[in-house]
């Protein structure tokens, strides 16, 4: 069959690469060794220019001898003749299957995954050019100056494969291949490789070198002694950053006037702008104390939450929706955003706060608030329900779960190493499946807000009712079976004859294809609308119907009202999980796990236990290596902290717990000082660390390593509060300084201010810019908490999203809460977060990108909604400051930017007042870069 | 190549003392003032901004690039790739290709395609009749019969053919070539996508988002009828044009009056000319759109004399346009959201009436669009390349549809200097899955990256601590494409 396949393309794969490939196979077979046919005729034949590069001087110029090419064309000729035998006989000289397997069977025991010996990889193409020790191990083009030919060919020592010889076939196949130019499949490669024993045992007991925990992110943080470099500072962090711009010789910033540092202290602690009242009171205040009075405020003010709690939603990849194609409502996710709100105003010790996300339905504490916590698991990107029908999304689900603690909680990218060894940080994979299984009995689901016999009684209640309903609804099905079998049979005319007539024939004498297209017509293939149904029942059966359907509605109505319920996260066996949105139709029927034994969630008797997780080979659900016990990641482990806590009621593993544990442990090198270094961060415009999600080789090293590691160590002191660090940071001189400061000196010195001898001017986060221009205008609704808000976009963008439609609300005060709340769509960002740089929601991402793009001068200058705000801070200002344009534009600048307006300011202000109008000027300052910015 | 915008440390260093951007904006200040003069909007963006353009790591074969997405994955083996076996074992079942894995319902048997192939131009290439006109260009397309994707499922499949990832988040390939190359204009984004006027596609805004790449890179929807091209491109009615360049001209002086304070600050002095940027969009983005000026002949080229081919036609058009205008990379989506049969290549109920419909709806205007820009000699510098997310099963649903089926897939490209009228690879008799010279979707991006002059494996993005690539660490050129 596959004969004819390719005697009827001929022509059209006449200039086929694969089949040159085999031309090139059979006709180099007897050409001479100096030159391979294939080269001669995609040269000649095909003149491929690509390929004459990697030729030869003298072959490239055609020095070809009188002899090659004549036995070329012999060859050439023969070519129409061959394709049928070739196609039958000899196979192409491919990558895949001619190569691919020598390099399996012979090579990648000692130059592959487990180990390279002689620095030689040959998994790819890359490695293998790169090549050894001895040099690369393949010239494109040239087998006879490639040692891998050259050493299972015994043309050079030692003769490779060690301890075996190829067969003559194989060592032809590689000459031709690699004169052919060597072409690699990674692809193929990387799905086929079988398992190998002892390369699998090497990787499943890999252990870490010694010395990887040499490397300063992995030592335990010890406070070093403060430095005493000046007699007039007294905060630790001044003293650490004075010490490293003395070694520098770099010149602080004098600080920052009284209304700079009011509008930064607000700006970075609640995210809004300190109204007029704010200001007055402030920088009325001279008694000693005032700043860190200020301080204390705002970090008492339930807007701080709102604000820092952003940022960890940021880590937590949170959205409103599903993503994917459906991109489904998540409609309690609010609840686990709140959480966090609350926890930031609450000042939650942050190991706790941990504890409690990674696995709050494990804690002795538990609460539903707890409960709430482990919405952090399940807040990114799902398609659904469907790991059931295609098992290896599970594993996407649970390795985005890694990525995400990996990055948000630890700094270091464990998401690496779910196919190979981390080929940067000593991260071996098989901590990436000791973490796997941590949190293998991962499983989402409702959680009832309300105590236990209440919730039991309500589902007692139902269970109760639904067994009234059954009857009722077999009724209504028995009257309508006639009706939908005689639409049935009507809608299987519309299908051609053939379909009908597989329909029609008895089961047993349905040929195998027709048992197949009769099952596909009968199972699903002929629907019955509602409304074509209620048409063609007769009026007896249509009131008959009726009084049954109002007698269930009347039962549906009796239920009692839902208990609330939260998504959370806890243990279970996901190979049982009860059918939801997304999984009524799908899938290959035979993939589908069919387990006949056990339940979703654990219901006694005895203990729960984790379901089997496996090392897999490359990443590969299909290729299961040993089962694995849970783990960490060994290079951050010390001591021997415990992988399983199980807790008292055995209805769960416990795995989680030990994980949130371990985490959250002083002994843990990575937790204490990812946070501080975030928190840093969010202060100063960049992290100690500037990656700050990658502690690890390819992040950036700490600028004051001494100074991470001892904010880390305070932050543990003192009980891991970090309204305490922000206390301490701001109150610092550092925090203190102006950013308007120019030193030439210190500029060519430290052009990026890496050592911060001048406070970083940030650019406000999407969020933000929206917020400052609801507080300006007076508009902003500063209510606390619930359920997301979709303020109103325009059509053409609604209509681009998917079933889950975005259903724009009223624009006015109830859509005019803070950004926090607007609803967080994974398939369609919020536009003007979008141009303001808010991050993808399916991915942790701690430092957000900042671009400065045409979009976003575009949004702040023609979006109704901007100059909707304008309008009303212009109103605004009229009806507080009275019909005198200089007091109005005084009130505007102090509104919009936390100061009075210098003269040339005023005049020009006045000037365009003057000429246009008062929403003029307001939206030119919604629009100025120091509205835009903190500084 | 360096990542140069995401940190604004770049921009910092990029300055020294008054910024490079802020002394250029003064320069062509004036010359701004005349933004709404046709004259600035063919000229290049400003050196700094992250659409300067940039040289390609070796010379280019295009500059620009019309990407086709035929949303919801048109069949192979009702395209361009017949399978006369589908005849002969027709309505037996499929065996001896491994595993059928149908994504809805049961597998049905071996189903023929409802259209005749015929052959066509020099090649003797066949196509199915349902592209009369598109099949007059075979000898200008490079049919690939061998690409697979990764899912089955449409948006993880959209997203590989867009990032090559099945996973959200990684910048589509509009982004890394706007990245790579920047723009050619500076009165427009460089990366345009045209959806189709009934909405969608079915990856919905994200299948063109810039991933972990700064949002400057992501791609600009353009609406092909009706309203303002860009959101929030023009000012609401009521607004006259003298009353925002009198905001603006404010704004730019109180701007620069306050960098002043932070002298060597670039990224300020990048906000001050994105401003000038911006008004300068207004003007240039309505004309490049504005197909009033296109003469009868050209409309009707692009089918738009007929209510069914009228609105691709147009997307065909205004993509056209948008290149000669200097876009670098826009993508044309056929197919919306919702009805699987009229709105979408979904053939999932009834092949014949769905790729009837469909492609009746976009023969004629692509067939126009080859055309004229082989008439104006925008063809050898634009590579043109048409697919879906998959193709679909040899095998029926339901009787008389087709399931989604990425073992292989239809694509063609043209344009470029890519030598016409050849096929490349194969799949296997009935079309289950590629056969010969089996491609994978980095393949079909590293050779598209290299007709414009980039080395996929140079073209790196540090994120997350690692040098991201469009093709990861995959990736292997085409070489009947990239020569």
């Amino acid at each position: 069959m596959r004969t004819a396949s390719v005697t009827g393309e001929i022509a059209a794969n006449y200039a086929n690469y694969a089949n040159v490939g085999v031309i090139g196979v059979i006709c180099g077979y007897f050409s001479p060794p100096e030159l391979a046919w294939a080269v001669y005729l995609r040269l000649v034949l095909f003149n491929d220019k690509q390929y004459s590069s990697n030729l030869p001087q003298a072959k490239r110029e055609g020095t070809l001898t009188k002899r090659t090419v004549v036995a070329s064309i012999v060859c050439g000729l023969a070519l129409a003749g061959m394709v049928v035998t070739l196609s039958s006989a000899q196979e192409t000289a491919s990558f895949a299957r001619d190569i691919q397997p020598i390099l399996e069977n012979s090579c990648w025991k000692c130059h592959g995954e487990a180990m390279q010996l002689s620095k030689l990889d040959l998994r790819t193409l890359e490695g293998a050019l790169k090549g050894g020790e001895k040099g690369a191990a393949i010239v494109p083009g040239k087998s006879d100056e490639s040692r891998l030919y050259r050493r299972v060919a015994g043309l050079e020592k030692p003769a490779m494969p060690m301890g075996e010889t190829l067969s003559s076939e194989q060592i032809s196949a590689i000459k031709a291949w690699i004169d052919q130019g060597a072409h690699w499949d990674n692809a193929a490669v990387a799905k086929a490789q079988p398992l190998d024993r002892a390369a699998l045992a090497a990787l499943e007991n890999m252990e870490i070198s010694p010395e990887a925990r040499n490397y300063w992110a992995f030592k335990l943080p010890v406070q070093a002694s403060v430095p005493a470099v000046s007699a007039n500072l007294k905060n630790p962090i001044d003293l650490f950053l004075e010490k490293s711009r003395q070694e520098r010789g770099l010149k602080a910033a004098p600080r920052a006037d009284r209304q700079t540092l009011l509008r930064r202290a607000y700006l970075d602690l609640t995210g809004l702008p300190p109204t007029p009242a704010e200001t007055a009171e402030f920088v009325s205040d001279n008694t000693p104390g005032s700043w860190e009075r200020l301080i204390d405020k705002l970090l008492a003010s339930p807007h701080y939450g709102e604000r820092w709690g952003r940022h960890w939603l940021d880590v937590a990849r949170y959205a409103d929706s599903d993503g994917f194609e459906h991109d489904y409502d998540r409609a309690n996710a609010w609840m686990y955003r709140d959480y966090v709100v609350r926890s930031f105003n609450q000042d939650k010790p942050y190991n706790v706060f941990i504890k409690e996300q990674i696995a709050g339905d494990e804690l002795e504490t538990k609460s539903i608030d707890t409960m709430i916590a482990t919405g952090f698991l399940r807040a990114g990107p799902r398609v659904n329900f469907r790991e059931k029908d295609t098992p290896e999304r599970r594993f996407d689900y649970l390795d985005d779960v890694l990525a995400t603690i990996g990055r948000g909680v630890l700094g270091l990218t464990v998401q690496c190493a779910r196919c190979h060894n981390h080929k940067f940080d000593p991260i071996p994979q098989k901590d990436y499946y000791a973490l796997q299984a941590a949190i293998f009995g991962y499983v989402e689901t409702a959680y009832p807000m309300a105590p236990k016999a209440e919730a039991d009684a309500y589902a007692k209640k139902v269970a109760e009712l639904d067994a009234q309903i059954k009857p009722l609804k077999d009724q209504v099905a028995k009257i309508e079976e006639p009706y939908r079998e005689k639409l049935k049979a009507e809608a299987l005319k519309k299908f051609p004859e053939n379909v009908q007539r597989a329909v029609a024939k008895p089961e047993s004498e349905r040929t195998p294809g027709e048992a197949l297209l009769a099952t596909q017509i009968l199972e699903g293939g002929l629907n019955v609308n509602a409304r074509t149904l209620e048409g063609a029942l007769t009026n007896e059966h249509k009131a008959q119907r009726k009084a049954l359907n109002d007698r269930i509605a009347a039962l549906q109505k009796e239920k009692p009202k839902p208990i609330p319920v939260v998504d959370i996260v806890t243990d279970g066996d996901w190979r049982f999980a009860p059918l939801g949105d997304g999984d009524e139709v799908i899938g290959c029927v035979k993939c589908r796990i069919r387990e006949t034994e056990g339940t979703y969630l654990h219901t006694g008797p005895g203990r729960y236990e984790v379901p089997a997780s496996y090392f897999l080979v490359r990443g590969d659900p299909n290729s299961k290596g040993s089962l694995m016990k849970p783990g960490f990641v060994t290079v951050a482990t010390y001591g021997n902290p415990p992988t399983e806590i199980p807790p008292a009621d055995g209805n769960t593993s416990g795995r989680r717990r030990a994980l949130a544990e371990w985490l959250a442990s002083r002994e843990n090198p990575l937790t204490p000082r990812v946070i501080v270094n975030r928190i840093w961060h969010h202060h100063f415009g960049r992290g100690i660390v500037p990656t700050l999600d990658n502690f690890g080789k390819m992040g950036d090293p700490p600028t004051h390593p001494e100074l991470l590691d001892w904010l880390a160590v305070e932050f543990m002191n003192r009980g891991w509060s970090i309204k305490q660090m922000h206390k301490l940071i701001m109150t610092s001189d550092a925090y203190q300084m102006a950013s308007a400061y120019v030193d030439s000196g210190n500029l060519e010195k430290d052009p990026q201010n890496q050592y911060l001898w001048r406070y970083r001017t940030q650019r406000l986060d999407a969020e933000i810019v929206r917020d400052g221009i609801l507080v300006a205008s007076g508009g902003i609704n500063l209510a606390v908490g619930g359920a997301p808000v979709r303020p109103p976009l325009p059509e053409t963008l609604v209509k681009s999203t998917i079933y889950n439609v975005w259903k724009n609300q009223e624009d006015g005060p109830g859509v005019w809460r803070r950004s926090l709340y607007v609803y967080r769509k994974r398939g369609m960002a919020f536009p003007m977060f979008e141009v303001f740089d808010m991050p993808d929601p399916n991915f942790s991402a701690g430092r957000r990108s900042i671009s400065t793009v045409p979009t976003q001068a575009l949004t702040l200058i023609n979006n109704e909604f901007v100059l909707k705000q304008a309008q009303m801070f212009a109103d605004r200002v009229k009806k507080e400051a009275g019909d005198d344009p200089v007091r109005q534009i005084n009130l505007a600048y102090r509104i919009a930017l936390t100061r009075s307006p210098d003269a040339t300011e005023l005049a020009v202000a006045t000037d365009l007042v003057g000429s246009h109008s008062l929403v003029d000027l307001t939206n030119v300052l919604l629009n100025l870069s120091e509205f835009l910015y903190m500084r | 190549m360096k990542n140069f915008w995401s940190r604004r440390d770049f921009l910092f260093q990029s300055g020294g003392g008054m910024s490079g951007l802020a002394l250029a904006y003064l320069l062509h200040k004036d010359g701004l003032l005349a933004a709404e003069n046709n004259a600035t909007c063919n000229s290049t963006p400003l050196s700094g901004n992250p659409y300067a353009p940039k040289t390609p790591h070796f010379k280019a074969r295009a500059k620009a690039v019309i990407s086709l997405f035929m949303t919801g994955g048109p069949s192979h083996v009702d395209t361009f790739d017949p399978k006369p076996a589908l005849a002969r074992y027709a309505g037996q079942p499929l065996t001896g290709k491994g595993d059928i894995n149908v994504r809805q319902g049961w597998p049905g048997p071996l189903m023929p395609s409802p259209f005749q192939f015929r052959k066509y131009g020099q090649s003797g290439i066949e196509v199915s009749e349902i592209f009369p006109n598109l099949a007059q260009h075979v000898d200008e397309m490079a049919i690939l019969r061998s690409v697979y994707a990764r899912s089955n499922d449409h948006v993880q499949s959209t997203y590989e053919l867009q990032s090559g990832q099945i996973r959200a988040g990684y910048p589509s390939m509009g982004s890394w070539i706007t990245y790579g190359l920047g723009s050619e204009s500076s009165g427009l984004p460089a990366f345009v996508v045209i959806p189709d006027a009934r909405g969608g596609p079915i990856g919905g805004v994200s299948s063109w988002n810039a991933g972990f790449m700064p949002a400057a890179y992501q791609g600009t929807a353009f609406r092909s009828s009706g309203g303002d091209p860009i959101m929030d491109l023009k000012p609401p009615a009521g607004m006259t044009s003298e009353q925002q360049r009198a905001r603006l001209d404010v704004l730019a002086k109180l701007n620069e009056r306050d960098l002043q304070k932070y002298p060597g600050d670039s990224e300020l002095a990048a906000r001050i000319s994105s401003y000038e940027l911006a008004f300068r969009m207004q003007g240039c983005a309505p004309q490049a759109v504005d197909i009033s000026t296109e003469s009868e002949a050209t409309r009707k080229l692009y089918g738009m004399d007929e209510k069914i081919t009228e609105p691709f036609g147009r997307q065909c058009l205004l993509a056209r346009r948008l290149v000669e205008n200097g876009v670098r990379f826009v993508q044309v989506f056929s197919g919306g959201l919702g009805d699987q049969n009229t709105e979408t290549w979904d053939a999932h109920v009834d092949v014949k009436t769905n790729h009837t419909l469909h492609a009746a709806e976009t023969d004629r205007p692509i067939a126009g669009l080859l055309t004229d820009l082989k008439a104006r000699g925008l063809l050898d510098s634009t590579l043109i390349v048409w697919h879906g997310e998959f193709g679909r099963m040899p095998i029926s649903q339901r009787g008389i549809g087709r399931d989604h089926n990425p073992g292989a897939m239809p694509i063609w490209m043209a344009g470029a200097g890519i030598k016409g009228g050849q096929v490349i690879g194969a799949s296997d008799e009935f079309g289950l899955k590629a056969e010969q010279q089996v491609m994978s979707v980095h393949d079909l991006h590293a050779t598209m990256l290299h007709l414009l002059g980039l080395d996929h494996t140079k073209l790196t993005y540090r994120f997350n601590g690692r040098d991201m690539r469009l093709t990861d660490v995959y990736g292997d050129l085409i070489p009947q494409i990239a020569g």
